[in-house]
């Protein structure tokens, strides 16, 4: 079958660099454990075991050979990129059908792992339409949407400008929800519009709200995996409390300071 | 009932364009984008006819937007030979509680502690209602959508 004899080594640290790949770009880890099982038995190897944790892999394969080999890899910090997952899961497949080689392989996982991503204009705009669309579905006026849109794009551009300054998640989404709060309630006292400032906030945090991490959670914990469904689910918790600490914080400032706050 | 009708479009197509532009901030694969958002706008305007016109619960309603959302994503899913993932976790996005999460807050420092208790009940059910949606979603076996959307079979 193989045309050259592979070493273990080679194989495993493949199929855990695919996974780690795969980890990053927040894939579940039911998937991640089974795209490593199905590379390593396209390459005949028999005896192996592979753990995968939220944020980390543990393989090792034919302990009992000669070149027995294990592997582990801490992946410290993710962030959700579909595209790449959808990309990885294809040369998944093509490594199993033993349509490319792993020379070609690892060419492919690099140039995966190089990939761009959006811009960041075309990210504000997206979101900037995310923010507007969704404050119109909450029951916002298509004015409150307006509002929403600017907010959304304002809010896009502070929270690319957290992320690339290296600020903690967690500041950032308070910072977010707490921006989100501000400018909707300024404006609304400012246009002096009958706008619903409720409506607006809720569109223009949608896009902070962990609906991702709550999914994974879901599935993880589906699959089995316990533990990292509920390191997730940890994670969505803490992301929300901490959109409701911006917003909490931001109204209390506002009360404090004799503003009315009414919804 | 041309107007709910009309009503229903408008609705569909906000919670599409809305779950495209989301997806892009989670760089969703450019050929999939029509397909995320079909899925979100079919969860949502699933709550949205079982919460205006079936008069169910936010809860319920979520709970049954969800299942359906589940299930669309899944046969996207074979049909497109793609992870599950891409199509739950983007059209997912309309039914999370965000409002709820506002509403809680807001009222927590607003001092209603009656308000706050019920908001944060619900905002609760909501995510419990979705957890249930999914599950119930992917408990359906795999072989069954291969069967009738897949290529191969």
């Amino acid at each position: 079958m193989t045309p050259m004899k592979l070493q273990t080594k080679d194989i495993l640290t493949f199929a855990v660099e695919l996974g780690l790949t795969m980890l990053e770009s927040g894939a579940e880890i039911f998937r991640i454990e089974e795209s490593i099982i199905r590379i390593l038995q396209a390459y005949e190897i028999k005896h192996f075991d592979v753990y995968v944790l939220s944020n980390g892999i543990f393989a090792s394969a034919n302990e009992d050979a000669d070149d027995a080999c294990s592997l582990v890899r801490h992946m410290p910090k993710n962030s959700v990129n579909l595209g790449r997952i959808a990309d990885l899961n294809q040369l998944s497949r093509e490594i199993c059908d033993r349509k490319i080689d792993l020379e070609e392989g690892w060419k492919r996982l690099k140039a995966i792992r190089v990939q761009d991503t959006y811009s960041n204009k075309v990210l504000i705009l997206s979101c900037a339409i995310g923010s507007g669309c969704f404050c119109y579905l909450f029951g916002g006026s298509p004015l409150d949407s307006i509002f929403a849109f600017i907010l959304g794009a304002l809010e896009e551009f502070l929270l690319i400008q957290m992320n690339r300054a290296r600020f903690s998640r967690s500041i950032a989404q308070i910072f977010g929800s707490m921006f989100v709060t501000a400018g909707s309630f300024l404006t609304s006292f400012l246009a002096g519009l009958a706008l619903q400032r409720d409506k607006i906030i809720i569109g223009a945090i949608m896009i902070l709200v962990p609906g991702i991490m709550f999914t994974t959670a879901i599935r993880d914990i589906y699959n089995g995996d316990y533990l990292s469904g509920a390191i997730h689910l940890l994670d969505a918790l803490l992301t929300a409390l901490c959109i409701a600490a911006g917003v909490v914080i931001m109204i209390f400032l506002f009360q404090h300071f004799g503003m009315e706050v009414a919804l | 009932m041309f107007s709910t009708l009309l009503t229903f479009i408008i609705q569909f197509i906000v919670a599409a364009v809305a779950t495209i532009g989301f997806a892009f901030i989670f760089n969703a694969p450019r050929k999939e984008m029509a397909l995320c958002g079909l899925t979100g706008a079919i969860g949502w305007l699933v709550y949205y006819i079982s919460f205006y016109c079936a008069d169910f619960n936010p809860v319920a309603a979520s709970l049954i937007a969800t299942g359906i959302l589940t299930i669309f994503a899944r046969i996207f899913a074979v049909k497109r030979q793609n992870p599950v993932t891409i199509y739950l976790m983007t059209g997912i996005f309309p039914l999370v509680p965000g409002a709820g999460i506002y509403y809680t807050a807001y009222y927590l420092i607003s001092g209603d502690r009656a308000a706050f208790a019920a908001k944060g009940t619900e905002t609760l059910e909501i995510a419990i209602a979705i957890v249930f949606g999914i599950i119930f979603g992917t408990a359906i076996p795999q072989v069954l959508f291969h069967k009738l959307f897949g290529k191969r079979a």
